[in-house]
């Protein structure tokens, strides 16, 4: 090519006739085209190495194959970047930025992703069709519908670019073989209700030990299930949810009960020591100071007992009698038969007739 | 005219472009190569570089992907040692491994690595069944074992096409492969769901009783420590007001000076007490000191 180059430049030092001329100034011009055109594919092969890396993307740059950096520090940020020309030099465009997300579709019903969008289910047959819709066997040999969300950042992004084709592709591989082998060794109530935390850390401990082991390159960040009934059966299952509120709800009431019977019982008790206390100190009290006045009583009884006596007794008969609501005497009969005294009790209730007696 | 310096470096450099794209390539750290000299491949390439060859069309190069591809098989039905009917199917991450292998099988197909593929699931679907076939399903689905007969059968799948795959040469290998599906064959999810039915029944009724009985249980409870409470009470106030009768006792021998004169004492304050209020006492002129309506006793109308 550069000998051909050449021998054009020689062209004009000939001497010229009009007719040489007129070639020697098409070849002229033509050649200018042609340097104008070499000097382009110069500038392009020069600028094929550089490019830029959008806001949402990353790039890898590569030079004789290898790529150039090593582990995060390969990647380069958005902006304007340089490589050598190919043969010598690459890059590669990758889109990864952050936090990575994907979501089992291995365990879960045929779903639209507009459905999912709108929170409705599409409606469920009476069996599920195995070439559409997902579903995972527990151990207890029953079917449930789950499904993990898993979060993960890539710690070797040279690894997630250079060593697989699809690398989010085989996390979600993963991460499917790990929903389905926990499930299996999990019964349906656990998934779904009694043990979700340690369903959840299962899987999580799985997916953590199936990308350690196929190498991906990641760091597992969350991994949250989802777990439903078959949609056939979601009214058995409420049932069972129903039933268990309510027996909640018995056992609450239960509970109450008991505790009023018991602060019921401990107040009574409390009352009935608190009584005896009383008693107690009432009983020795009047005792002692009965005790007391017999001491004082003792030496005037002994200087006269007849007198004392009598005044003792007279006395208390007289504040007896004047204490009594009713005194009635009956006068000794003459004849020495024996009197009948007729008293009408309940006064209360004449009390109302009293005025309409005149 | 003179040469101008320009053109001649541009006319290098455009040189020294052709060359360098006739006689070199680029094998990518993600590729592997293989140059074929007259169409007979003659140069494996794996390591990554810029790598010499012959023009064209003595020399050829042949770039293919080697990173780990996923591939998973169609989902195919088959029998438990048990005879449950299981539908599965299982994902692979597989790789070219032997280039100077895999490029005579398969370098003729206008998609070499989907044709690689199709090879691939027929092995898988020979080895799932075969696998599958050996192990009960309790292997699979099961809450006692922590999953270690899962993980078996898994490398059992794995190991038995990694020696297909080396018997055959294809130049692939499988570095990986998983459960990716496991169900049943539809007609039978009809009959789960009925199980799981009738099951739901057992647990709703189940809950309801045991909410019952245990709500009896806790409230009879209740009553028997009520109970114990108040017996213990009742004890307890009865030790006290024995403490108190026992003090009281301490106090009679005062009144054993003289017990008649006691007993005057105690039965005049009790006949007090006793008639306080709402009390009608009937009596006779003989009762002292109404015995005054009778007049004065005679001794005291004749004084000594």
């Amino acid at each position: 090519m550069s000998s051909q180059l050449e021998e054009r430049e020689l062209l004009p030092e000939r001497p010229m006739d009009s007719g040489s001329q007129a070639l020697s100034e098409a070849l002229k011009s033509s050649f200018f085209v042609v340097k104008i055109v070499m000097v382009l594919l110069v500038f392009v092969f020069l600028g094929s190495g550089f490019f830029i890396v959008g806001p949402t993307e990353r790039a890898i740059v590569m030079r004789l194959g290898k790529p150039v950096g090593e582990g995060e520090k390969a990647l380069l940020g958005p902006g304007l970047h340089a490589s050598w020309p190919y043969p010598i030099g690459d890059f590669t465009r990758v889109s990864i930025t952050g936090i990575q997300r994907v979501t089992s579709r291995a365990g879960w019903y045929a779903v639209t992703p507009e459905q999912e969008l709108a929170g409705t289910e599409p409606p469920a047959a009476g069996t599920l069709n195995p070439a559409v819709d997902g579903y995972a066997l527990t151990a207890d040999g029953n079917i449930v519908h789950t499904r993990a969300h898993l979060t993960y950042r890539i710690n070797d992004p040279i690894r997630y670019v250079y060593n697989f084709v699809d690398a989010s592709n085989a996390v979600l591989n993963a991460l499917d073989d790990a929903v389905l082998y926990t499930a299996a060794h999990f019964k349906v109530d656990d998934i779904l209700t009694r043990d979700v935390a340690g369903y959840a850390d299962a899987i999580k401990s799985r997916v953590k030990e199936l990308v350690e082991k196929q190498d991906l390159g990641i760091q597992v960040e969350q991994c949250t299930p989802q777990s439903v009934p078959p949609r056939q059966l979601k009214e058995a299952f409420n049932s069972v949810l129903r039933s268990e509120l309510g027996r909640n709800k018995t056992l609450d009431e239960a509970k109450s009960v008991a505790n009023q019977t018991s602060s019921r019982a401990s107040a009574e008790a409390q009352g009935r020591v608190n009584k005896a206390e009383v008693d107690r100190a009432l009983y020795v009290n009047d005792i002692t100071s009965r005790a007391q006045q017999f001491e004082q009583l003792l030496p005037k009884y002994r200087e006269n007992p007849k007198l004392f006596v009598q005044q003792r007794y007279t006395e208390t008969i007289g504040r007896i009698f004047t204490n009594v609501q009713d005194k009635i005497m009956v006068p000794e009969s003459t004849s020495g038969n024996q009197k009948e005294v007729r008293y009408i009790l309940n006064r209360e209730l004449q009390v109302p007739k009293a005025p309409e007696k005149p | 005219m003179n040469r101008n310096p320009l053109i001649l470096i541009i006319g290098f450099l455009i040189g020294i472009i052709v060359i360098l794209l006739l006689f070199t390539f680029q094998v990518r750290k993600s590729e592997v190569a293989v140059v074929t000299t007259f169409g007979k491949p003659t140069r494996p390439i794996t390591e990554p570089g810029l790598k010499f060859k012959g023009p064209w069309p003595i020399q050829r190069v042949y770039k293919f992907d080697q990173r780990v591809q996923n591939f998973e098989d169609k989902q195919t039905e088959g029998l438990t040692r048990d005879g449950f009917n299981l539908i599965t199917s299982v994902y692979v991450g597989w790789k070219i491994t032997e280039v100077t292998n895999f490029f005579p099988t398969f370098a003729g197909y206008t998609e070499p690595i989907q044709e690689a593929e199709r090879n691939l699931e027929r092995l898988l679907s020979h080895a799932k069944s075969s696998v599958f076939g050996k192990h009960p399903l309790s292997d699979i689905v099961s809450a006692s074992d922590n999953g270690t007969n899962f993980v078996a059968i898994e490398n059992e799948i794995l190991a038995a096409v990694q020696t297909d795959l080396r018997a055959q040469h294809y130049g692939i290998d499988i570095d990986f492969l998983g459960i990716k599906r496991l169900q049943i064959p539809e007609s039978v999810t009809q009959n789960v769901f009925e199980r799981m039915t009738s099951e739901r029944k057992v647990l709703a009724d189940r809950s309801q009783y045991e909410g019952e009985s245990q709500a009896a249980i806790i409230k009879s409870e209740a009553e028997r420590k009520a109970g114990e409470m108040l017996a213990r009470a009742e004890s307890e106030a009865t030790r006290i007001r024995g403490e108190g009768e026992a003090k009281a006792a301490e106090s009679l021998k005062v009144f054993n000076q003289n017990p008649d004169l006691a007993i005057l004492i105690f039965q005049l304050n009790a006949l007090e007490s006793s008639l306080k209020e709402h009390s009608i006492l009937v009596f006779d002129p003989n009762t002292p000191p109404f015995n005054l309506f009778r007049g004065v006793s005679p001794n005291l109308l004749n004084p000594k």
